[in-house]
């Protein structure tokens, strides 16, 4: 081969690598007249799809007494446990193995004794409360166990407070779910002012923890001189277990949290609300409100003033926390990851929580249900990371209590954004009275933290805290809104919450705002950029094997 | 220890129990135990072929001889011959609940499979079971959200059992194992660079040497080839 044919070839490469420079495929590609057709993502695929209610105890939502103990109806779709409500109003000493059998409590968990001040209600109250922890790691597989899901498909690692249990914690033989005792968040607990309490922290949990109870008067060491402020340096470990003592003198909504490497504990659920109910006579108070929300056994004060009470726990969850539970299992991995790899300063809140849910959880036991002309109590603590903007639709409230303070006639502001700083407490009065001002009239008015990221569930909305304040008319027979189905049959599918599914997918408008779907490869591009880009590689082979040749003769 | 009986039918989860059982529930203030057994013959067994006594404590403090775990039972494993009465008693060290749980054994004698006790503090309780003669490996854990997790799972075999069951503290692996750093210091890239060093070199000498090495090989090869052949005869 000579020069001149040499110089030609290279020519030759030169003119085709310009040439296959117009007919590079990409993985992306600008459309011709016709974009792409739209794609119909969820027909016919219900892998996903859940039932918006189950209905699981039908019989639990009617008003009823057990052991004597007046329960109030709760129209949700997931009432409370009628049985655990009698249970913690009598105490798990008051009342009969038949009614205990009925909850997961364990025969210690909550003694009531002692009529100090006869008044006819118990005034020495000991309860004990365990560390849950929900959505953990396996060494034995794959899966999480005493999974509790916060919205369809998403189970983050979660610690709670519970109320001392027995027996199984999962629900049942064939399950990784946890038993409804043990679900987030850490339970209402309520005490009477002036009642002699003793909180015992049994950590049944791999890490050291501690009760704080903030706000609630206590004494800074008990009566034996230890430990009675939860500190970090006073923290209990696992195995171990420690009595806080607290005789409360003033009543209001206050908090209790683990003080033990807070920032991430608090954020992992370790923290509740802590009601002191004023001192009336014969003032019976439930206990614990497991999964907070509804109130269905009022303290005499709060009957005396309203016709229902809500305690609301705003809660927050950074899902790279979470997971570190679910990614080891030893536990000096997770101390590690948690108290020095995680850093708190460059965190996010993923999941936003009402009462242990997230949207559309949160229509199953996070309503507040109203006739017209009521006038309803509601506790709200802010237990995020961030500030919580509270906002009714339709309605205006009036703050009546803050961090568990009566707040003087002339400053109970009436408004409709309610912000709570962290760990703060707002006490409102909800009034149903349909003037314009309290009341826009009978609705499903959605209540919704007003901050951007609060709606959302890790960046999906309608997700985060929303909830409903539904008018009683406009339910279903299992506590659901009505008229609602198309939105449930979207939202109550964990493929929504795993971002798979157009938002706008169904509906008449499906055509033009669903999914947009895929180009068809253009082949004639593929192919003559593949043939050219072939030659290329040809000749440069062929020149290569020439000049070899000559070098050897 | 003002104990209450209950009736099989109070429990929920052990409606489906068969009539014939004749265990049960026994629970106080300090603790509980279901489905005890301690004259009923498994179907397969014609007589109780030995008396085991055993004694199990539970806690955190047992956990010490292990590393990475938290909470654990004093022993992990415990052989029995086929048909043999355990008799168990279970001793709980800490100032927390824990249980004794054992699964898988008939559910006609036990119901849902499961033998259980559990304290709800430090204490003991003591309760026997009959295991039936099958080969068999149980399961025993305490079910307290994370203790099985954490350490708390040991077996008992039957007749030599039919093999282990995973992540007991010290005797078998987990599925999932979790992964932890090596100790990588400039000794250990030292080690590996002189491996791939003397890697090279051994092929240097394979190489200049292939004559002496490949006569080597043959003679080796016929040598084993006559030891096989007179070992065949």
């Amino acid at each position: 081969m000579t020069k001149r044919h040499l110089v030609l070839l290279i020519l030759i490469i030169i003119a085709l690598a310009a040439f296959a420079a117009f007919f590079v495929p990409g993985s992306t590609q600008k459309v011709g007249i016709a974009p792409p057709a739209t794609v119909y993502n969820r027909s016919g695929e219900t892998a996903g799809m859940e039932k918006p209610c189950s209905n699981e105890h039908p019989d639990w939502r009617p008003a009823q007494i057990i052991e004597g103990v007046t329960i109030d109806a709760a129209p949700s779709c997931e009432p409370d446990n009628p049985y655990d409500i009698a249970t913690a109003v009598k105490g798990t000493n008051n009342v009969s193995m038949a009614t205990l059998m009925q909850t997961n409590l364990a025969q210690d968990a909550l003694t009531l004794t002692d009529d100090l001040d006869n008044d006819g209600d118990p005034d020495v109250i000991h309860m004990r409360l365990e560390v849950v922890e929900l959505n953990g790691a396996s060494p034995d597989g794959e899966f999480l166990i005493n999974t509790f899901d916060i919205a369809p498909g998403i189970q983050p690692g979660l610690w709670v407070y519970a109320p001392k249990s027995r027996g199984m914690a999962l629900k049942n033989f064939n399950s990784v779910v946890a038993n409804p005792l043990l679900r987030a968040p850490s339970p209402v607990i309520r005490v009477e002012q002036g009642d002699k309490v003793y909180i015992t922290l049994e950590n049944t949990h791999y890490l050291p923890h501690t009760i704080h109870l903030h706000g609630v008067d206590h004494p800074w060491l008990t009566a034996k001189g230890e430990d009675n402020d939860g500190m970090e340096e006073h923290a209990v470990f696992p195995g171990k277990s420690h009595t806080y003592e607290i005789q409360p003198r003033h009543a209001g909504t206050m908090l209790y949290h683990c003080h033990v490497q807070t920032a991430q504990h608090f954020m992992m659920g370790l923290s509740g609300m802590f009601i002191v109910e004023e001192n009336q006579p014969d003032n019976w108070l439930q206990t614990f409100n497991i999964g907070a929300g509804q109130v269905r056994h009022p303290s005499v004060a709060v009957t005396k003033s309203y016709s229902q009470e809500y305690d609301l726990h705003y809660q927050s969850v950074d899902k790279k926390l979470a997971q570190i539970i679910q990614n080891v299992n030893d536990p000096r991995l997770i101390a590690q990851r948690m108290n020095r790899d995680y850093n708190m300063t460059e965190s996010f809140e993923n999941y936003f929580m009402l009462n242990g849910h997230s949207f559309p959880y949160t229509l199953r036991d996070g309503m507040i249900i109203a006739d017209e002309n009521e006038d309803i109590k509601l506790h709200i603590a802010n237990l995020q990371r961030s500030s919580v903007a509270l906002h009714i639709h339709g309605h205006k409230a009036t703050v009546t209590a803050l961090d568990g303070v009566d707040q003087p006639a002339g400053l109970q502001v009436t408004r409709d954004v309610f912000d709570i700083a962290p760990a703060q407490r707002t006490d409102v009065r909800l009034q149903t009275k349909n003037d314009g001002l309290h009341s826009y009239g009978p609705g499903l008015w959605m209540f919704h933290d007003h901050v951007p990221t609060g709606t959302t569930t890790d960046g999906m909305e309608p997700g985060g805290n929303i909830a409903i304040l539904a008018y009683k008319p406009l339910l279903d027979e299992q506590g659901m809104p009505k008229m609602h189905d198309e939105l449930f049959d979207q939202v109550f599918n964990k493929d929504y919450y795993a971002k798979k599914q157009a938002v706008w997918g169904v509906g008449d408008f499906a055509q033009l705002l669903g999914q947009a779907g895929l180009l068809a490869p253009d082949y004639l591009r593929i192919i003559i950029f593949g043939l050219v880009t072939g030659l290329i590689i040809g000749l440069l082979v062929f020149i290569m094997l020439v000049f070899k040749r000559k070098q050897n003769q | 220890m003002k104990a209450l009986i209950i009736g099989l039918t109070m429990l929920g989860v052990i409606e489906s129990a068969s009539a014939m059982n004749h265990g049960g529930m026994l629970m106080d203030e300090k603790g509980m135990i279901m489905n005890a057994n301690s004259d009923n013959l498994p179907r397969d067994c014609t007589k109780i072929s030995e008396n085991v006594d055993i004694t199990i404590h539970a806690g955190q403090k047992h956990a010490l001889k292990f590393t990475g775990k938290m909470f654990a039972f004093d022993q992990q494993q415990w052989d029995v011959k086929p048909c043999a009465k355990i008799n168990i008693t279970f001793i709980n060290d800490d100032q927390i609940r824990h249980q004794l749980m054992i699964h898988g054994l008939p559910g006609y004698l036990y119901p849902e499979g499961m033998f259980h006790l559990e304290l709800y503090g430090k204490g003991k309780l003591q309760a026997s079971l009959i295991m039936p003669s099958q080969k068999k490996t149980y399961l025993v854990h305490c079910e307290v959200p994370q203790h099985m997790e954490k350490g708390m799972k040991a077996q008992i075999k039957v007749d030599g059992g039919d093999g282990d069951l995973p992540s007991i503290p010290g005797i078998s692996k987990p599925v999932r194992a979790d992964v932890y750093p090596v100790d990588w210091s400039q000794q250990t890239t030292a080690v590996l660079l002189l491996c791939v060093l003397a890697g090279c070199a051994i092929s240097y000498f394979v190489i200049i040497n292939a004559q002496g090495i490949n006569n080597k090989v043959q003679k080796t090869l016929a040598k084993l080839n006559l030891k096989r052949n007179t070992a065949l005869h």
